[in-house]
């Protein structure tokens, strides 16, 4: 039996959920990062699958942000742990339509999915009614989809 | 503990060298750009960037990166990459940057090409 599953005290058990909110600006995406590291650590991933999860959260919340004006807008990320995965949402609410500072951005939103898509299982992005919610699955190693 | 953010700029045998510490990413990226858009600016077509001591890279630094090596190249020039950390390396790997960018692995072995 995992460490994960006795459920240690420094552990996170299936099912737990850990949901973080801050003001979305780029200089506090810093917080997501490192919140990632501790839960993913905490949820049994080695620590190559957990720096490419502090990554994959960064570009996360940059998928959220793609297109919108997020300077009235609050950043939610919501954690949960299940048997062998870890997912990952990260909703943007309360931001109008706009863009990010605009120069090279279009480069870089392309190479922020191919970083996605070498990291992680399954991402995804959807938008509904000014609400962007993005979200990622990673599987543990070991276990097979 | 994250390190942080530092740009240092200074010449070599009249080629800028930039040298990154910390963490570039969405937050630091613009002034990496600022400091790549300085130098490019002050005439120089050929450019060193030092990452050696950078810990931590984001797709909005490496979009910061691929935009100056395009001007560079308009110019006639290069952008060269110091890298040796494997999670930097790794970032440029899987983003296929490895085949774009002269990638090495010391300032000296950049003067040496």
């Amino acid at each position: 039996m995992s460490e994960t599953e006795s459920g240690g005290s420094d552990t996170l058990r299936v099912g737990d959920r850990v949901e973080l909110t801050f003001p979305a600006r780029g200089d506090l995406v810093v917080l997501a990062r490192l919140v990632t590291s501790a839960i993913s650590a905490r949820a049994g991933f080695d620590i190559e699958s957990l720096e490419d999860l502090r990554l994959a959260v960064g570009e996360l919340c940059l998928l959220a942000l793609q297109g919108s004006d997020a300077r009235h807008g609050d950043l939610c990320l919501e954690f949960t742990v299940a048997a062998d995965v870890i997912d990952i949402t990260c909703t943007l609410a309360g931001a109008g339509p706009g863009s990010r500072d605009a120069e090279d951005t279009g480069e870089a939103d392309q190479l922020s999915e191919q970083i996605l898509s070498a990291l992680v299982d399954e991402y995804g992005r959807t938008q509904d009614d000014g609400a962007v919610r993005a979200w990622l699955r990673k599987r543990r190693r070991g276990h097979l989809a | 503990m994250e390190q942080e953010f530092r740009i240092e700029e200074r010449v070599d045998d009249g080629v800028p060298v930039i040298t990154v510490a910390g963490e570039i990413d969405v937050a630091s990226a613009p002034q990496l750009r600022e400091a790549l858009h300085k130098v490019i600016a002050d005439g120089h077509t050929t450019v060193v960037l030092d990452l050696l001591a950078v810990t931590f890279l984001d797709s909005t630094a490496l979009g910061v990166l691929v935009g100056a090596l395009k001007r560079c190249r308009e110019l006639g020039g290069e952008l060269h990459v110091v890298v040796t950390d494997p999670r930097i390396m790794k970032i440029f790997e899987i983003t296929g940057l490895t085949k774009v960018f002269p990638i090495a692995d010391s300032l000296a072995a950049v003067t040496a090409s």
